[in-house]
Formats: C-alpha cells, structure tokens, sequence
C-alpha cells in the first residue's frame, strides 16, 4: 500500500470533548464508531485520553502499544492500531501516564503528523478527548474537523462544557461547535440544555453551537459498559441505541472540514518516528 | 386574674380621673424621649457613636444569617477647620446640619445614618452590597458639591470625602474592623485630594478565558456580577489598618 498516494484523500475528524468527566464519552465514541462502521465506513477510534485512556477498556481489547510508544520510541503506528471489526480500527493510549496529557511542541507535531497520516486510510476518525481542559485536550479539538461537545442537563457539566468552549473560541479561534446532549430525562430537557448554552455561547463569546442530538438516559447503557460490550450490540433496541443510530447519520452528513491544518496536505515526513513510508 | 395591660391608656378601675394612670403615661413619654436622647446627636439628629456600633453589630449579624452584605460609609467633610475659623462655630454647625440634612433625604429609610465624631459621619446601608453603596457614596458627594449652603445671601460651597466598605460574611470580620477599613478607604480620598469617593473594591483579575459570574448566571439563570473583591476587608491589602 502506498500511503503517500493516499494523504490528500481526507476522512471527517471528529472530536468527543467536554470539559467534565464521566458524562458518557468514551461510551458515545465507541457505540458511535460502532454505528458508523456498521452503515460501511472505515472508522478508526483515537483515544485521545493519552494519560487515563479508557477506550480499549470499553472494547475490551488487549493493548500491547499505545500511542506513547509511537511518540516516545517511534514505534510504526500502523502496528499499534488494534482492528476490532470489519470496518472498525482502535489508535489505544497509554493509562497512568500523566506527562502524556501535556504534550510539548515536538510531540504536538509527531501526532499531527501521524494523525493525519493514518487517518487517510479511514473515512471517520472519531477522536475521544480526556476530561478537562488540558493542552492535549484543547490540541485535539483544534485539530478535529468537527469538535463535538458532549453535555448532561448536570450544572457541573454545562459549566465545564461552556469553559471548554470558551477556551476553544478565545485561544483556537474556533466559533463553531456540535453540541450533543446525553443523560437526559426527557427530550424536552436536551432541547432546554441546548438552547440555554446556545444562548450564552451566542451572547458572551460569538460562538455558534450546532444541536447534533440527544441521548436519553438508559439503564441499558451502564449495564453495557459494566460488561465492556458496546450497547449499540447488547441492547440493539435500546432508547440509547436508536439516539446512536441517529447521531450516527447526523455524523455522515458531516464534510470534511475546511477548518486551518485540515484542509492542508499533511506535512512532511520526518525521518524518525514516522517510520510509515520507510516500511512500505 | 389576668393582669392589666399598663399601657391601656385608660384607667382599669374607670377612675375618670386616675392620677397613676396619669403618672406612668408621663413617664412612659419621658423613658421613650430619653431613650431618643441616648442614641441621638443633637446637632444633626443622626444617631450617635454608641448606637452606630451597636447597630453595625447587629446589621453584620443579620448578613451572616440571611447572605445579604452590609455597607457602609465613612464620610469626612472637607476643610472643615477652616469653614470653622473663618465664619464660626454657628456657621460651622449649620454646615454640618445641612449636610446631614442633603444626605438624609438621599437615603433609604432603612439606611442608618450616624455622627462619627465631629465632622465625620457613617452610614450604615442594611442589604446593600459594595458596588451600590460606592453608587450611593458617589451620589452623596455629588449631591452636597452641588448644594452651597446660603450664608448671608451667598452660597458657601461644601464638599466631602468618602470612604466605602462592605461586609459579605467574611471571617472574622468585627464592626471595628468593617469601620477600620472604611476609614482606611476615607483617608485614601482625602490623600488623593477630597471631595471623592474611594471604595473598597476592586475587579477580580480575570484569565481572558475564566467563566464570569455573568456568564454562570446567564446559564442557570441566577443573578450575577459578583467580580470584584474587597482587598481592605479581605485582607488582601497589608496596609488597611
């Protein structure tokens, strides 16, 4: 396979961010992906929480290397990444790793080369942040196509969610975000969520945030994550699993973005730990 | 038997002329009138020093059972020596009178206006935070420089200083210290050349990126505009004593 042939074929970047933990999104990536791979797209999962990482938790897949042995030892990331179905392909992280979440200039621009190296092989590239508003964090969602805000009607989560958002407008200069809000009680609640954040991020920071969807709140969730299967395969039926199903669409409608690095050819090749091209 | 309200202001044997009916009403007027006389100034009619501490005690209370801060104003009349050697004590006491008098009617009922001492007067501002007592400070300033007050068919102006604190439940804060920083905040006018106000407050330095309490209060809809800080009373500022 020639991947310098592929670099300018651009797959949908998405990042999964949002500020607080433990608002379900790790479990959205991963039943999204699931989902998207289902419809026929090649989708690969970065865990992009590069200190505590979780994804391979919830696939329950064995990692042997993560992303830190491609930026700390150069290894092939091609090697690293763990297919777990047809269409579905998993980047892992490293877990108790807390130097991973502050990643320098030189590590910055190892993984955005990278990144945009493997991504070329896939169609959707679903990039699951770490909680908080961390360099890496804020990194990876100025690096997506598409940031994709996950909030609970939770004050907590709608505040770190804003902050997020905030830092993202101020610093990356992004103004528009993909709201999804997961955990509801009712559908009327998404709507009031959204429409509250809307109104202060269109008020205070000039920033537009787009209603991707909703995910109700469903026992069938946890009972999945507890047995590490997505829910999308244990509770098919499922409120959640049809919200997914949903999203999932809304998600395939997305271009790829226009946005700065994006749109550009991926950089060039750097000797040592890039080592794709040298292999083939 | 139950016992008589005393303060029926008719007799309750019916004597139509009783005279120990007429004796403890008389004495009930002279126990209120003393009690006015102990806790007014009987130049200006604000309360005295005495009871100033006693109701900023009791105001601080009450905001640290409701939530709700207490304000306070130090003012100063400016030269008011001078007023003094140059027109005399009467005219000097009118002055202080009109004073006090432009002020009350710019004060809420609830307000408490005191006599500090001399030419230095307080009031306390029950439910008012630091930005809206430093509003109100402002427009007892401006309404004073505004107000000469008439001597012999001319007007004599008059200004003040005006130093403005707050107390929003800070530990350990007492009344002196509340006045203290007030105090602190009256001598800053005066130093930075009279007839102004200075306040206790400060905006909070802010991260270009930090969430404001606005912004808090736009998403759960609750009140907001709580940016500022109190270096005095919060004792931030080493110098406040």
């Amino acid at each position: 396979m020639n991947v310098n042939n592929e670099l300018l074929k651009r797959p949908v970047t998405v990042s999964l961010t949002s500020g607080k933990g433990g608002v379900g999104k790790t479990s959205l990536t991963v039943n999204l992906a699931v989902a998207l791979s289902r419809s026929g797209k090649r989708v690969l999962i970065v865990d992009g929480d590069l200190g505590l990482a979780n994804v391979d938790v919830l696939l329950r897949i064995h990692v042997e290397r993560s992303l830190r042995d491609v930026i700390e030892n150069g290894d092939d990331p091609l090697d690293t990444i763990v297919s777990v179905g047809p269409n579905l392909s998993v980047l892992p992280a490293s877990s108790g790793v807390p130097e991973m979440l502050n990643l320098g200039q030189r590590e910055q621009s190892l993984l955005e080369g990278l990144l945009r190296k493997i991504s070329s092989h896939y169609d959707f590239v679903l990039v699951d942040t770490a909680a908080g508003i961390g360099q890496s964090v804020l990194w990876l969602n100025h690096f997506a196509d598409h940031p994709i805000v996950v909030v609970t009607p939770d004050p907590t989560s709608m505040t770190d969610a804003y902050a997020l958002i905030k830092v993202m407008a101020r610093e990356h200069e992004r103004n528009s975000f993909h709201v999804v809000v997961n955990a509801l009680s009712s559908p009327k609640e998404g709507e009031e969520v959204f429409t509250t954040l809307k109104g202060v991020a269109e008020k205070f920071l000039q920033v537009k945030l787009l209603h991707l969807g909703s995910v109700p709140l469903d026992s069938e969730v946890a009972k999945a994550v507890r047995r590490q299967i997505p829910f999308l395969k244990t509770s098919p039926d499922s409120r959640a699993a049809r919200a997914i199903l949903e999203l999932s669409a809304s998600i395939e409608k997305l271009s790829p973005g226009s946005h700065r690095g994006a749109a550009q050819p991926a950089p060039a090749l750097q000797p040592k730990p890039l080592a794709v091209s040298e292999r083939d | 038997m139950k016992p008589q309200p005393i303060l029926e202001s008719s007799c309750p044997l019916e004597f139509n002329e009783c005279p120990i009916l007429q004796e403890v009403l008389a004495l009930r007027d002279e126990c209120s009138r003393l009690t006015e006389l102990s806790i007014t100034d009987p130049l200006t009619g604000y309360f005295n020093y005495r009871y100033m501490i006693q109701s900023l005690d009791q105001e601080m209370e009450r905001s640290r059972r409701t939530g709700l801060p207490t304000g306070l104003i130090m003012v100063d009349l400016d030269h008011f020596k001078d007023v003094n050697d140059s027109y005399g004590h009467m005219i000097g006491d009118k002055a202080l009178q009109w004073a006090c008098r432009i002020w009350r009617e710019n004060i809420r009922r609830i307000d408490i206006p005191c006599r500090y001492g001399g030419e230095e007067f307080a009031i306390i501002l029950p439910g008012t935070d630091l930005p809206q007592a430093t509003l109100l400070a402002e427009r007892l300033r401006k309404v004073l420089a505004d107000s000469p007050l008439p001597v012999d068919g001319f007007g004599l102006e008059l200004t003040a200083s005006f130093g403005v604190s707050a107390f929003r439940g800070q530990n350990g804060a007492t009344p002196q210290r509340v006045l203290d920083c007030a105090d602190h905040m009256l001598i800053r006018a005066k130093a930075q050349g009279r007839n102004r106000v200075c306040s206790d407050l400060q905006p909070k330095r802010k991260s270009p990126t930090e969430v404001t309490s606005d912004e808090r209060a736009a998403l759960f809809n609750t009140k907001g505009n709580e940016d500022f800080i109190s270096p005095c009373l919060d004792g931030v500022e080493d110098d406040c004593q």
